[in-house]
């Protein structure tokens, strides 16, 4: 199949997922994705007004002024962006074509809560915010799952290390 | 998503998610993750519905501290017919 042919067919799947939640839930179901046997753990060694935030999507929000992400490859883009913390409404866009993201383009704080961590770190109950926080685009397969594993996440992970979020916040599209 | 979480968690942040597939949470087996039954692309819920933003904020830092690893708790917010009001406890 060439690839306009599987994007269109990866897009409109998409669209159907989102206007009918439950082909989402039956495709989860059926997925041949496997089972982790382990889980990583890192216990919570502070209190929340002690706690700098790191926010992360795979929303496919970005900088107007950054890179968009590529959907024309039908195996997505492995790569993230940076959103500074001071980033504001007017200067953040989503490329995505695989979800309605009209509302979330109207507020990007469904997707990022940078404004309500800020509203929540001024009250004193969070302890801040970390300069950069990130953003993928969620579609990733084929030879892109092992450059995310093997690139795209020890830069991702050297990033984090040097910033040392307390905490890291996580929301899919 | 639950690749990138693992990773950061197994790297030594602590780390907590929102997910809107169950199935698919259940099996990569994030450290810790909220489950809501909702649209895609609302993990925090609606726009400018600070009440609805901050209550999933709160039940993710509160799960931050109480879960079991690979916990996924299932939050019981149906979407949009449920009355959201301001979180007021924040001390975790």
């Amino acid at each position: 199949m060439d690839n306009s042919l599987r994007q269109r067919i990866t897009v409109l799947l998409a669209k159907a997922f989102t206007q009918w939640p439950v082909l989402g839930r039956l495709w989860s179901k059926v997925s041949p994705i496997a089972r982790s046997t382990d889980v990583p753990w890192t216990p919570i060694a502070k209190p929340l007004a002690a706690c700098r935030i790191t926010l992360i999507t795979t929303g496919g929000l970005h900088l107007r002024t950054d890179q968009p992400f590529n959907m024309d490859d039908p195996n997505g883009d492995p790569t993230f962006r940076v959103i500074p913390s001071h980033a504001q409404q007017a200067d953040l866009t989503i490329t995505h074509n695989y979800y309605n993201h009209a509302d979330a383009g109207r507020d990007f704080n469904i997707l990022l809560p940078l404004d309500r961590v800020k509203e929540l770190t001024s009250g004193g109950y969070l302890g801040g915010l970390t300069p950069s926080h990130y953003s993928f685009m969620g579609h990733i397969d084929g030879p892109h799952v092992a450059a995310l594993e093997n690139q795209i996440l020890p830069a991702l992970l050297g990033k984090i290390r040097r910033e040392r979020p307390d905490i890291v916040f996580l929301t899919p599209a | 998503m639950g690749l990138i979480q693992r990773a950061i968690e197994a790297a030594g942040f602590p780390t907590v998610s929102v997910s809107i597939l169950r199935d698919v949470t259940e099996k990569v087996r994030p450290p810790r993750a909220l489950f809501l039954r909702w649209p895609f692309g609302h993990p925090l819920g609606e726009p400018y519905n600070l009440a609805q933003q901050f209550t999933i904020l709160r039940d993710a830092f509160e799960f931050l501290y109480a879960a079991s690893p690979g916990e996924i708790r299932d939050l019981p917010y149906s979407w949009r017919r449920h009355t959201y009001s301001m979180p007021t406890e924040w001390k975790l």
